[in-house]
C-alpha cells in the first residue's frame, strides 16, 4: 500500500486545479536502479486515468487516484509520497522502507547512504549510489555535483568510506566507479594554482 | 599510524594524487581546506577548515586542532596552501621552509629582490601599482618587456609587450583581471612587476630540499617556444636534452636561488630560461608541479611524486629513490579559442597513439573556455612514455593532432579585443 501525505495531496490537487484537469491520476513506479531511497530510481507522473494498465494498483487519495505500477508494487509496499516546500529542498519525495538489494550487508550500506550520506552531499548538489557489494567491497558511483568535483576524493576517502565502514564493519573497501571526466556540473572545479574557492 | 595535515583548496587539481599516495603509505590524513567538506561532520578529526588568506590565524586554528589530533607533518598540495603550511609548521615545530622564505618565493617582486641581493643574475625590473599612472612607466620601459601581476600564479595575467601602446593596453587588462580575482593579500593584489623580456628556451626543475641541499627529481624541457604574447604552457618532457654542462648550470642556479630565498626544506618547482648568456631564473615555487602533470613522473618501485613528498615531510630518507630510466612527458592541452566547449572528439584515437598512456579532458562539456592571460583552468592533459625524449614529444604531438574541439562562440568569453600582448612563463 502506498500512502500520500497531506502536503503532497494538497500539492497534487493544486496542480490539477491550476491546470483545470479532471480524470487525472498520480502514477508511481520504480524505474530500476537509481539514486533514490532504497537504491531505486522513481517515476512520479500525472496520467489520464484510462492510461493505467489493467493490473496496476489503484488507490483513492481523496480527490484523485494514485496508480501504482504493478511490477513496482511489491517494492513500494509501505512507501509514502511526500511534498517538501523548503527553499533548500523542495519537491515530491518518496520514503520507501524497501531496498533494491537482497544482500543484508548491501541493505545496510544503502541505509547509510539514504540516512546519512546523501542528505549531506545533497547540499552540494551531489549524490552517492550503491552499485553493488561483493567480497567485502562496496562499489559506488558519485553523481550530480560530486561527479568530477575536485574534492570528490576527499568526500570519498575522508567521508563516505569512513561512514560506511563505521556502520558496516564487514565492508573493508569502497571503490569509486564514477566516470568523473563525464561530470557536467562538478561542485568544486579545479583551477591553476589552487585558488580561492568560488564560494568563499 | 602517522598523520599528515594536507592543505588544499577546494579548487585543487592535486587532491586525488596526494590522497592516493597517503593511502599507499598507510598514513592518516587530515584535509585542511578553505571550505567545510560535505561530510566533515561525520569525521571531524580528519577535516580542518582554514582561512588560507590568513596564515597566522590558520596556524592558531591548526594548533588547537593538533592538541587533540597530533600531526606528524604538514604539506600543501598547491600554491595557495603553502604559506599556511609554513606558519603551521613553525608553530607545531614540523619540518618545512620558513614562512618568510615561502612568502618571498610567492611574491614575484620579493623573489627578484632576494635574487638580486644574492647576486643571482636576473632581468631588470620595477614594480608598478595598478592605481599608478602608467604612461610614464611605459615611456621608461625597455622593450620587449613582460608585465606580471605580483600575486597570480601559473602565468595568469602575464603579458609580453613590445612598445608603449601594448604596454598601456596590457596594464589595463591586468588591472581589470586583478580587480576580479581573489589574491593572497591586498598589497599583492595591487601590484604589477615589469621585467625585461628574457629570450631563450624554457625548462622546469622538480626538486626537493633537505637542510638546504637540493636534490633534482626531474628536469623537464619545454620544447614549444614561449615567446608571447601569452605564455601558455604545453609540452613538458624529461629527461632534458640539454648538454650536461647546461643541466649542471640549471641545478646550480636553482640551488643558489633557493638559498637566496631561504628555502631549505620541501618540494620546489623551478622554472628558468636558457640562452647564450646563461641560466635565468623565472620562479621557484615552494610546492610540487601543478595540475595533473605529476602523473608524468614515476620513481623507484612505481613511487609517485606525492608519495616522495609525504615521506620526505615525515623525515624519511628518500635519497636512494630515482626517477624511472625511461623518458616521459605531459602536454597541457592548449585552449584553442574562447567559447563554450561542446565536445572533444578523437580522444580514443589519441589514446591509441604509441607511447600515449592517458588523455584526460578536465573541463566538462558545456563549460566556458577562457584562454590566457585571464584563464585559470587546464583544458586537459596528455601523458606519454617512451625510450627517448624525442619519442615522447612526438607521441604527444601526434595525439594532440588527433583531437578536435567543438567550441561554440561565446561573446562573454571573448578576450578584450585589440591586444597585441602576451605573457611570459612564471
Amino acid at each position: 500500500m502506498v500512502t500520500i501525505t497531506e502536503a503532497a495531496r494538497d500539492k497534487v490537487l493544486e496542480i490539477l486545479k491550476d491546470g483545470d484537469r479532471h480524470g487525472v491520476a498520480l502514477r508511481v513506479a520504480i524505474t530500476g536502479r537509481g539514486r533514490g531511497p532504497g537504491g531505486f530510481g522513481y517515476e512520479l507522473e500525472l496520467i489520464e486515468e484510462d492510461e493505467k494498465a489493467p493490473d496496476d494498483l489503484v488507490i483513492d487519495a481523496g480527490g484523485f487516484k494514485i496508480v501504482v505500477d504493478a511490477m513496482s508494487a511489491p517494492k513500494l509496499e509501505g512507501a509514502v509520497v511526500d511534498y517538501l516546500d523548503d527553499p533548500m529542498d523542495s519537491g515530491f519525495k518518496i520514503e520507501n522502507p524497501n531496498t533494491f538489494f537482497e544482500d543484508p550487508i548491501a541493505v545496510r550500506v544503502q541505509q547509510v547512504l539514504d540516512e546519512q550520506i546523501n542528505p549531506a552531499v545533497a547540499d552540494h548538489g551531489g549524490f552517492v549510489m550503491l552499485l553493488d557489494v561483493k567480497d567485502e567491497t562496496a562499489y559506488i558511483q558519485l553523481g550530480g555535483g560530486c561527479q568530477g568535483c575536485g574534492m570528490a576524493n576527499v568526500t570519498l576517502k575522508q567521508g563516505v568510506e569512513v561512514m560506511i565502514q563505521r556502520a558496516v564493519p564487514e565492508i573493508k573497501h569502497v571503490v569509486d566507479s564514477t566516470d568523473h571526466a563525464s561530470g557536467t556540473n562538478p561542485f568544486y572545479q579545479p583551477a591553476k594554482g589552487g585558488g580561492a574557492s568560488p564560494l568563499a | 599510524m602517522k598523520r599528515v595535515l594536507l592543505l588544499m583548496t577546494t579548487t585543487s587539481y592535486r587532491a586525488q594524487a596526494f590522497l592516493q599516495a597517503a593511502e599507499s603509505l598507510e598514513l592518516e590524513v587530515v584535509v585542511g581546506s578553505d571550505r567545510e567538506q560535505a561530510l566533515a561532520f561525520a569525521n571531524p578529526s580528519a577535516h580542518l577548515t582554514l582561512d588560507f588568506a590568513s596564515p597566522e590565524i590558520s596556524a592558531l586554528r591548526a594548533t588547537e586542532f593538533a592538541y587533540e589530533n597530533p600531526v606528524d607533518a604538514v604539506v600543501a598540495a598547491d600554491d595557495d596552501g603553502v604559506l599556511v603550511a609554513a606558519h603551521i609548521a613553525r608553530v607545531l615545530g614540523l619540518r618545512h621552509a620558513s614562512p618568510e622564505a615561502v612568502a618571498a618565493a610567492r611574491s614575484k617582486r620579493l623573489f627578484r629582490d632576494r635574487l638580486a641581493s644574492a647576486g643571482v643574475p636576473g632581468p631588470r625590473y620595477f614594480e608598478l601599482g595598478i592605481d599608478a599612472y602608467p604612461v610614464e612607466a611605459a615611456r621608461q620601459a625597455t622593450y620587449p618587456c613582460v608585465l606580471k601581476p605580483l600575486a597570480l600564479s601559473a602565468s595568469r595575467g602575464v603579458i609580453r609587450v613590445d612598445d608603449e601602446a601594448s604596454f598601456l593596453e596590457a596594464f589595463r587588462r591586468i588591472a581589470s583581471l586583478l580587480s576580479r580575482v581573489e589574491a593572497p593579500g591586498a598589497s599583492e593584489r595591487r601590484g604589477i612587476l615589469v621585467e625585461e623580456y628574457l629570450p631563450g628556451s624554457e625548462v622546469a626543475l622538480e626538486g626537493i630540499l633537505t637542510g638546504g641541499q637540493l636534490r633534482t627529481l626531474a628536469l623537464f624541457d619545454k620544447p614549444d617556444p614561449l615567446e608571447g604574447p601569452y605564455f601558455e604552457e604545453t609540452i613538458y618532457v624529461t629527461p632534458s636534452r640539454f648538454p650536461l654542462p647546461v643541466r649542471e648550470a640549471i641545478v646550480e642556479q636553482t640551488a643558489k636561488a633557493a638559498a637566496a630565498l631561504g628555502l631549505d626544506h620541501g618540494p620546489i618547482h623551478a622554472e628558468m630560461r636558457i640562452n647564450e648568456l646563461g641560466v635565468w631564473m623565472l620562479e621557484i615555487a615552494p610546492r610540487s608541479i601543478g595540475g595533473l602533470c605529476s602523473r608524468a613522473l614515476r620513481f623507484t618501485d612505481g613511487a609517485t611524486l606525492e608519495s616522495l613528498i609525504l615521506r620526505h615531510a615525515l623525515g624519511e630518507d628518500i635519497t636512494t629513490i630515482e626517477r624511472e630510466p625511461s623518458a616521459s612527458g605531459v602536454m597541457m592541452i592548449p585552449i584553442p579559442q574562447p567559447g563554450v566547449l561542446r565536445a572533444v572528439e578523437g580522444v580514443e584515437r589519441a589514446g591509441r597513439v604509441p607511447g600515449i598512456e592517458d588523455v584526460i579532458i578536465s573541463i566538462p562539456n558545456g563549460q566556458r573556455l577562457v584562454p590566457l592571460p585571464e584563464g585559470a583552468r587546464y583544458l586537459g592533459f596528455i601523458f606519454a612514455r617512451g625510450e627517448r625524449p624525442s619519442d615522447v614529444e612526438e607521441s604527444l604531438r601526434q595525439a594532440h593532432a588527433l583531437l578536435s574541439f567543438v567550441i561554440e562562440s561565446d561573446d562573454a568569453a571573448q578576450p578584450d579585443p585589440g591586444l597585441p600582448c602576451g605573457r611570459q612563463g612564471a
